[in-house]
């Protein structure tokens, strides 16, 4: 046997790699955690938590002309706001080929824990609908497994990161293992009473999120303090994040080697062995060059820079990818279609009295209605979408000046509630992540080149999520409906999957049922580019179980020798 | 927020967390004015005299009540901060200008300038800039001043903490809170 530096690398340290990492050292593997990012440290380096905005620069907005220069992409994750740019890519000096790709925001993280300390922490499972959707209407490369596998990894991941939820019992949207839920606002609860007396098939039921109402003192963390500035990082590690859940439990083994600023550029491939030998790196500072040794590689990079990395793995024989023996490395890119906005008024008169004390970290969810029984006959589209919303109040806006203004100020405005839709968007094999021939980045990277965009049925989608929003909202009894749909740009939605597909068939798939590469035995891929499909649900809840099961696998097949 | 507060806060937490989470809390919540870019202009580009038209006016937009108004809020200043370093140079001397046009206005009626004008004279300027009414003014002034008094009032220490009902940790949700018990809004 070769000799190794490390049992295992896992690369990126975001929700997959950090669970990979967490995972592979508990079951007593060396294990060298690669992140481009600079280091960011649990409860120090949360450097505006807490501070009220006469403390946060400009108030909490950054300059218009910095946003155009600096973070013209990574602002559709929320980069304008003072309060967490520097949790946020430099879009200039980590481009891709903007000239020659359609528009896609890819908006990037730029530390030790990925995008776990800036996502918005929607946990929801999926179901064997979406498990069974591609095979059904024959998009993408069919899912090999079932739900019933996944069931205990989700478990497993939910009960150790922490999730709130409210159980419906709906079997298109399986329960977790919950907490309780984060509660309703009256005005929530009034068109919940309302909507579902009034339409029977849609629930508006509680949001399911990564922070917790319990403390779990054993991991050091307590329950959600009902601040919702969680995208600064949060001390109390309230919600679940790399850097308060899984990083300390992979540091707790001794097994956890974490390394920042180490950009992978590519994977070592032996052809005759057919496993990955090295993993290449260049020190982002000092632009130092490496290669890392180990038994097996976890690459959880994320999936855009995952499909990215491999596309430039490149056999010395062929001179392409070796991880592209089925032609599909780099195909079938999606993300979810998100910009369909609804909303009303409430009208009634007696909830003017209440206000809400502290602030939420997650609002109401209507689970999936469409095409949950075969095809609905009205329906012009297939597969479905989610809404996720909440209801509050604003301060009143008097107008005109002087103390009346300010006095009017006091004063809140009426209950609204708002929704956007998350749809599915279909696998299409031409939407694609290439790498540009000539182009590369600073590190020597060819520049990835994106050709993906939204079809009719996407579209389509939106479109009917604004007619059955408006009408949910007017029979809820509500006043001042309306909806708007903006630009669905790829990417937005920042759920960007696929790229390496996972499926049975060699031919057809980039990774097999346990997430492990077609091409090479000893390479995992866990992260959202191995998805298939999209769900209409958000995806971190899955990679976690994915991650967790294919890391129980690898070890297993690394201890009878078979890897 | 008062000191014994802060530190009773903190004590709760470490009982709770360890003394891990001292650190970051009492930076949190340190009470130190922060300084640099986005907190003071990078330079100072208003003359004198737009500089007292902007606190006059900012004074009357959100006066003193029976909680500090603009002027003891800081208000003139961040806006001067945010025209230098925020805005770009076209936005800044079309704001500019409007404070030179406003405070023409009131010298050609009154003969003094606008800081030195009588509050009721002020108020009568303004509300003919509201109302679009005052010749060579730009339609937006009145309500970018307005925004960007409220935005610096309201985002102070003293609008946050004073005026509105600071809330760094509430600790619990309420979702039917009664607004008669509080009468404010809730800042964070």
């Amino acid at each position: 046997m070769p000799s190794y530096d490390f049992d295992a690398i896992v690369i990126g340290s975001g929700v997959s790699g950090g669970w990979a990492a967490k995972e592979l050292c508990e079951k007593g593997m060396k294990v060298l955690m690669l992140e481009r990012g600079r280091m960011v440290e649990h409860r120090k380096d949360y450097i505006t938590e807490g501070k009220g905005p006469w403390r946060l620069p400009y108030r909490g907005t950054l300059p218009p002309a910095e946003v155009a220069r600096d973070h013209f992409l990574s602002k559709w994750g929320g980069a304008d706001r003072t309060d967490r740019t520097h949790f946020f890519n430099n879009d200039r000096l980590n481009p891709f080929d903007f000239e020659g790709s359609t528009p896609f925001r890819w908006v990037r993280p730029a530390q030790v824990g990925g995008k776990s300390l800036i996502w918005s922490r929607v946990t929801l499972r999926w179901s064997q609908l979406d498990f069974d959707a591609n095979k059904r209407d024959g998009h993408g490369s069919p899912w090999p497994i079932t739900y019933d596998e996944i069931a205990p990894w989700y478990s497993y991941v939910e009960k150790y990161a922490g999730i709130s939820g409210s159980r419906e019992n709906l079997p298109h949207l399986p329960d977790s293992e919950f907490q309780p839920p984060h509660p309703m606002n009256a005005a929530e609860i009034w068109v919940k009473e309302r909507l579902e007396k009034a339409m029977p098939d849609r629930k508006l039921i509680h949001g399911r999120c990564a922070n917790m109402t319990e403390d779990k003192p054993e991991q050091g963390r307590s329950r959600c303090q009902r601040r919702a500035q969680c995208e600064r990082g949060c001390s109390f590690g309230a919600y679940f994040s790399t850097q308060s859940v899984t990083l300390p439990a992979a540091r707790k083994t001794g097994n956890l080697t974490l390394l920042s600023d180490q950009v992978v550029t590519s994977l070592e491939y032996d052809p005759a062995t057919k496993r990955v030998t090295g993993v290449r790196t260049i020190d982002a500072n000092t632009m130092e060059a490496r290669v890392h040794r180990s038994r097996i590689v976890f690459l959880c990079a994320s999936a855009m820079a995952s499909t990215q990395i491999l596309l430039n793995s490149k056999r010395a024989d062929t001179g392409r990818s070796f991880a592209d023996s089925s032609g599909v490395l780099g195909r079938y890119i999606m993300d979810h279609v998100m910009r369909t906005h609804f909303w009303g008024t409430v009208p009634d008169r007696s909830l003017d009295q209440f206000i809400t004390y502290g602030r939420r970290p997650v609002g109401v969810y209507i689970p999936r209605f469409r095409n949950l029984n075969g095809q609905d006959a009205d329906a012009d589209f297939v597969r479905g979408y989610g809404m996720q919303g909440s209801a509050g109040r604003v301060p009143a806006a008097p107008v005109g000046f002087g103390a009346a203004m300010k006095d009017g100020l006091r004063q809140y405005g009426p209950w609204t509630i708002q929704f956007n839709a998350f749809a599915e968007c279909l696998p299409y094999k031409d939407n694609t992540l290439t790498l540009h021939p000539t182009k590369t980045d600073r590190f020597g990277v060819p520049l990835i080149v994106f050709n993906v965009t939204f079809r009719d049925n996407e579209t389509r989608m939106m479109k009917d999520a604004a007619r059955q929003g408006e009408a949910m909202m007017r029979a809820a009894g509500l006043i001042n409906v309306g909806s708007r749909e903006d630009d669905h740009v790829p990417g937005d939605a920042i759920h960007e999957m696929g790229g390496a597909c996972m499926g049975d068939d060699p031919n057809a798939s980039v990774v097999n049922r346990w997430s492990q590469a077609h091409d090479a035995a000893n390479l995992f891929v866990t992260d959202g580019s191995h998805m298939a499909s999209t769900s209409c649900v958000n995806p971190s809840l899955t990679f976690m179980a994915l991650t967790a099961r294919a890391a129980d696998y690898a070890v297993k097949q690394a201890q009878a020798n078979v890897i | 927020m008062l000191i014994a507060d802060r530190r009773s806060l903190i004590a709760g937490f470490s009982a709770l967390l360890g003394a891990d989470i001292v650190a970051p809390l009492a930076r949190a919540l340190a009470a130190e004015a922060p300084a640099g870019p986005g907190f003071e202009a990078s330079r100072r580009v208003f003359m004198a005299e737009e500089r007292d038209t902007l606190t006059a006016l900012s004074d009357r937009i959100i006066p003193k009540t029976d909680t500090p108004g603009a002027i003891a809020a800081g208000v003139p200043a961040f806006i001067e901060m945010m025209m230098v370093d925020w805005y770009q140079e076209a936005d800044r001397v079309a704001f500019m200008k409007g404070l030179d046009t406003l405070d023409g206005y009131i010298l050609a009626r009154h003969k003094k300038p606008f800081a030195a004008a009588t509050p009721q004279q002020q108020d009568e300027a303004l509300t003919a800039a509201m109302n679009r009414k005052i010749p060579g003014l730009a339609d937006n002034f009145f309500e970018q001043c307005r925004q960007l008094v409220i935005l610096g009032y309201y985002t102070s220490e003293i609008g946050a903490t004073q005026e509105r009902v600071y809330l760094p940790v509430p600790g619990r949700f309420d979702g039917s809170y009664p607004y008669a018990s509080v009468r404010r809004i809730f800042s964070s």
